[in-house]
């Protein structure tokens, strides 16, 4: 075999408001390695009348077929939703992980607030008062709850709660809920092969797989780096979930029932005349405050993203996942190699765009602007692949709609865009992006 | 009740004016040597409550939103006899006794509410046009709480412990009266939610801190429990002379107090105490990026009344001390203690009138507390708190907004003409404030061209030096100018670089895509783009204003001012724009106008951010 590739073929699925790219690394005519990066949807376009359930699993098929059946890598960046569903083995994405599963990945990557072992002392520790890994990861455990919560609120929504408002609910709240089965179905397939969980500057574990090919792992920092810059903030950040969530269940305690009065008053009263104004107020409000919630949440889940680097030969392509400003800020700015990052990320060739186009995850000044490729003529051009599916996070007249129209005009003006809201969305209809890259040796 | 008896047998004896009532000291997590909740006797206006309780300026409405449950109108006590011995003695059942959450709720909100109306000698009445500010004490399950200006309420969450039972914000003296200042800030400068500097979005949490932890601090019971604690003295009830110097004080009371609160309802507060009180003197803070964060930045306010409160009650301490005396009564110290956290309270909300409408910085609240007073109480002898404030203020680099040597505002402008206007009319009168300021705009610096509008005029009363009732006035207003980048430029002011840009962008986006939606409509014809060019430039307002106080002739004593092209405007553009709260939109500048409820949340999970890198 080959020591380097000579081409490398990206595939971007058109998988509706997620993500799923294959990357496949030609060595010889016919030896090549595949490495599939997340494979995950919350809502597919409304234009076919394919269940989602039924599309994933073509998806699958797909990759397996183009895969000849051995992925020699899975990557899945974060535990949301719209990245790893279709790792699932249930009917709901109607066995689509199985397909992935039959294609024995040889390593699994995942963020290191993934590693199974953390998350079972997770469950016993979550009275830690400092701040540890286990508090952390305790703290991602707690908003799984509250996203259940949350998307069970907005699915009977309280009358006074706007259509749009519980919509956005529902959303975000399904987008965080764990995702059981692809979890699990992660683990297990880290466990016949190798499992990675890495953090900024570790080993990706991709380099034994995939020979000539450099992997960085920029992120995301773990505790004891995020601590180092730090210093100055002496609250958990992660404490807030566990309040929210808190470590007791939430099952008794939750949304759906709230405090229990034990003195003094009689439960659910009518409520009288005078009061009803507020009432109704405070019920419209209730729920603007769980979507400034389950936002939060959200951002933070997105943080614990994997950004991928990887330098084959002169090209450069880079996977951040949804990683947000506040996981990018690490390796650009605090990190004490982020000079030499900056550095090494301003000839990226292609770029994945982060987080579907919202306007946090493409750090315009650090990593936007400094792109050299940028505007170049066709041939020398950044390629820039865009996954994403419009009207479903965000509002325009609040600047905050995915993808965000400033960002998208930027993509479209310096960048050869590759965005796959523009494959059709029909039974015959092909099911991907595919972009060829030659690498000079 | 005893409203009626009272009435019975006519003109026997008045209604009394005020009436005693058990709240929690702080929180269910300060105990006594007993181990029971610390409770301390507060008084509060009396009235004829209604059941909710509802009252004349509060109505509790006990509504919980996230279970749709409502837990009924409560009917409290209506003395502190005829309490629970379990209320009064703070007995572990009252953390699930809704009924007296109630009263924890209203009785503090009402004890604020006299506070400020003590300190000013006046009503104050709310932000909203009603009489009655709502209080949910068990609004929604959440770790937050919070004044919000439209619900007209204040709400109070509650949320499952990590380790037993719920904790209830509305148990938390220093949550309800946090919450409760932000709406009196509100009602007393409503522009102070504005999008202004660092300084102002700082201030409004500073603030409500400060009064909140001052208001704790004032109770003695508490303040003598936290003393008893600490005393390294072996004879009960004394304190040595090591358990009084200033480092002593401030690890026994700012530390000790943050020791023993919950610490999760800490967390939901941002620590303001811990974090305060742990902030050493230094002017480096001001200008620490991570202290641009408004959640950050109040800790420094925080911080330099509370070393103040320190310094002032250690010197009070030292006052008093006979030569020979090694021992120190502990109730003694806890009641000086008290005394001048109560007096710093007055002093400090008596600050609010004297300071500038619109863009408050932390050197304007120092000088407005200085010159208020002095005005009121000229002789500082007893406790020193002017010295104290400003010393301890300096230690954090904050220096007073005036030129005077001592701090105070200068005195109003001379020249000024008072012949058109009528004495009467002016001193509630909004019209004739502003005919006032109209005939003077030269001599008070008002901008011409620009909007203006006379916000409030509030007459108050207070007691002069020789004890005769003085009727002064306070009148706020301000001014507003909508700009476009080149009607910046005469007027010594500059828009940031980059949002000039940005405006210039999203207009001709704007342009684009009506084009675009022209030609479509006229099926392709050559579309005329008449209208479309005469579209205007994008503005972006830039606001001023000031305060006048008149003394009880109806002459202007102080005009607290902020220019509305001052050169700091440029310096609030350029900090609103990299903070993302200004914005170019395609019709000119949008403000990101701030929620409490936000601040709130950001503060507790000290979030961090970054929005020059967002799109």
């Amino acid at each position: 075999m080959a020591t380097k590739p000579s081409a490398v073929e990206v595939r971007a699925y058109q998988v509706g408001f997620g993500d799923c790219f294959l990357l496949s690394f030609v060595y010889r005519k016919n030896e090549k390695r595949h490495v599939l990066i997340d494979f995950g949807t919350t809502e597919l376009p409304k234009r076919g009348k394919l269940k989602p359930a039924e599309h994933m699993r073509r998806v699958a098929d797909d990759i397996k077929a183009v895969c000849g059946g051995k992925l020699s890598a899975v990557v899945a960046t974060h535990r949301h939703r719209d990245h790893i569903s279709g790792f699932a083995t249930d009917g709901e994405s109607a066995g689509s992980g199985k397909v992935i599963a039959e294609c024995n990945p040889s390593v699994v990557l995942q963020p290191w607030t993934e590693d199974p072992r953390a998350a079972r002392d997770a469950r016993v520790a979550t009275r830690d008062s400092s701040r540890s890994p286990r508090s952390f990861l305790a703290g991602l455990t707690a908003m799984h709850k509250i996203a259940g919560q949350v998307f069970l609120h907005a699915a009977s929504p309280p009358r006074a709660m706007s259509v749009a408002l519980a919509k956005q609910l529902r959303f975000l709240g399904m987008d965080n809920i764990k995702n059981t089965s692809a979890v699990n179905n992660l683990i297990a397939m880290g466990q016949k092969g190798t499992a990675v969980w890495a953090h900024h500057g570790s080993n990706s574990g991709l380099e034994r797989v995939l020979p000539g090919i450099k992997i960085h792992v920029l992120g995301p920092p773990n505790l004891e780096q995020s601590e180092k810059i730090r210093k100055m903030r002496s609250n958990d950040p992660d404490q807030f979930w566990q309040l929210l969530g808190g470590s007791r269940s939430l099952k008794s305690m939750g949304i759906a029932r709230g405090g229990q009065p034990t003195v003094g008053v009689h439960r659910n009263l009518p409520v009288p005349v005078e009061a009803r104004w507020f009432r109704d107020r405070l019920a419209v409000m209730t729920g603007e405050q769980l979507l400034q919630i389950v936002r939060l949440l959200d951002d933070q889940m997105n943080n614990t993203s994997l950004i991928l680097l990887f330098e084959v030969g002169r090209k450069k392509l880079l996977f951040p996942g949804d990683a947000q400003i506040e996981n990018w800020s690490y390796a650009l700015e605090d990190a004490p190699n982020a000079a030499a990052t900056r550095k090494l990320l301003a000839d990226v060739d292609l770029y994945k765009v982060g987080h579907h186009g919202s306007r946090n995850a493409t750090p315009k000044k650090l990593l936007w602007e400094a792109f050299k490729n940028r505007g170049k003529p066709n041939g020398r051009r950044l390629l820039t692949l865009l996954s994403t599916l419009p009207g479903k996070h965000g509002k325009s007249e609040k600047h905050t709609e995915v993808p965000r129209r400033t960002l998208l005009e930027a993509l479209e003006a310096e960048s050869e865009l590759k965005n796959t809201h523009t494959l059709s969305f029909a039974e015959d209809a092909k099911l991907c992006h595919k972009i060829e890259m030659k690498i000079g040796r | 009740m005893r409203s009626e008896r009272n009435r019975e047998g006519s003109g026997v004896r008045p209604l009394p004016g005020n009436r005693r009532i058990s709240v929690i000291a702080q929180d269910p997590s300060v105990k006594d040597a007993k181990g029971r909740i610390l409770m301390a006797k507060i008084e509060i206006p009396a009235e004829n409550l209604m059941p909710g309780p509802s009252g004349y300026r509060v109505q509790v409405v006990d509504y919980d939103s996230s279970t749709g449950r409502y837990y009924g109108a409560h009917v409290l006590p209506q003395d502190f006899d005829e309490e629970l011995k379990a209320w009064r003695e703070g007995e572990q059942p009252i953390v699930k006794d809704y009924r007296f959450h109630a009263q924890n709720a209203y009785a503090l909100v009402m004890k604020t509410l006299a506070r400020f109306e003590f300190a000013l000698g006046r009503r104050v009445g709310w932000a909203f046009k009603v009489h009655q500010l709502k209080v949910a004490p068990h609004g929604l399950m959440d770790a937050n709480a919070f004044y919000t200006r439209k619900e007209e309420g204040l709400v109070f969450g509650y949320f499952p412990s990590r380790t037993h039972g719920t904790v209830y914000t509305c148990l938390s003296h220093d949550v309800v009266v946090h919450e409760t200042t932000h709406a009196l800030i509100d009602a007393l400068r409503e522009r102070y939610l504005d999008p202004s500097g660092p300084d102002q979005a700082a201030f409004h949490e500073g603030f409500a801190d400060v009064i909140a932890l001052l208001s704790v601090f004032s109770q003695v019971e508490l303040v003598e429990e936290l003393l008893r604690r600490s005393s390294k003295s072996r004879r009960k009830g004394y304190l040595s002379e090591r358990d009084v110097q200033p480092e002593a004080l401030r690890e026994s009371a700012l530390f000790g107090l943050a020791e023993q609160m919950g610490e999760e309802i800490q967390a939901v507060r941002g620590e303001a105490l811990r974090r305060s009180a742990r902030l050493e003197p230094s002017s480096k803070w001001l200008t620490n990026s991570e202290y641009l964060e408004a959640h950050r930045r109040g800790e420094i306010f925080v911080a330099a009344i509370m070393n103040g409160f320190i310094r002032a009650w250690t010197a009070r301490i030292s006052l008093h001390k006979a030569k020979d005396e090694r021992l120190h009564a502990l109730r003694v110290v806890a009641e000086q203690g008290a005394d001048i956290a109560a007096a710093l309270v007055t002093m400090w909300i008596r600050s609010l009138d004297y300071m500038p409408p619109v863009h408050i910085e932390f050197g304007d609240a120092l000088s407005a507390a200085i010159t208020a007073d002095s005005e009121v109480r000229p002789d500082d002898s007893r406790f020193g708190l002017r010295e104290h404030m400003l010393a301890s203020f300096a230690a954090y680099g904050i220096k007073p907004a005036s030129k005077q040597s001592d701090g105070m505002w200068d005195p109003a402008p001379g020249g000024l003409d008072y012949n058109r206007v009528r004495f009467e009319s002016m001193r509630s009168d909004p019209d004739e404030v502003f005919r006032f300021l109209w005939e003077n705009r030269q001599q008070l610096g008002l901008r011409e061209g620009a909007y203006a509008k006379v916000l409030s005029v509030r007459p108050c009363t207070r007691v002069g030096v020789d004890g005769f009732t003085l009727h002064e006035t306070v009148a706020e207003y301000y001014q507003v100018a909508h700009l476009t980048p080149t009607e910046f430029v005469p007027r010594g002011l500059r828009l940031p670089e980059e949002y000039v840009a940005q405006l210039k962008r999203e207009q001709s986006d704007a342009l684009k895509r009506r084009r675009k939606r022209l030609r479509g409509a006229r099926d392709k014809e050559e579309p005329s783009t008449e209208g479309a060019e005469a579209e205007s430039d994008p503005t972006t307002p830039i606001y001023g204003g000031g305060v006048l106080i008149f003394d009880e002739y109806g002459k202007l004593k102080y005009h607290v001012h902020n220019d509305l092209f001052g050169s700091r405007q440029t310096e609030r553009l350029q900090y609103l724009w990299e903070t993302g709260l200004l914005r170019a939109g395609a019709k000119g500048a949008e403000l990101a106008v701030g929620r409490l409820s936000d601040v709130h949340r950001s503060r507790a999970i000290a979030m961090r951010r970054l929005p020059m890198e967002g799109w």
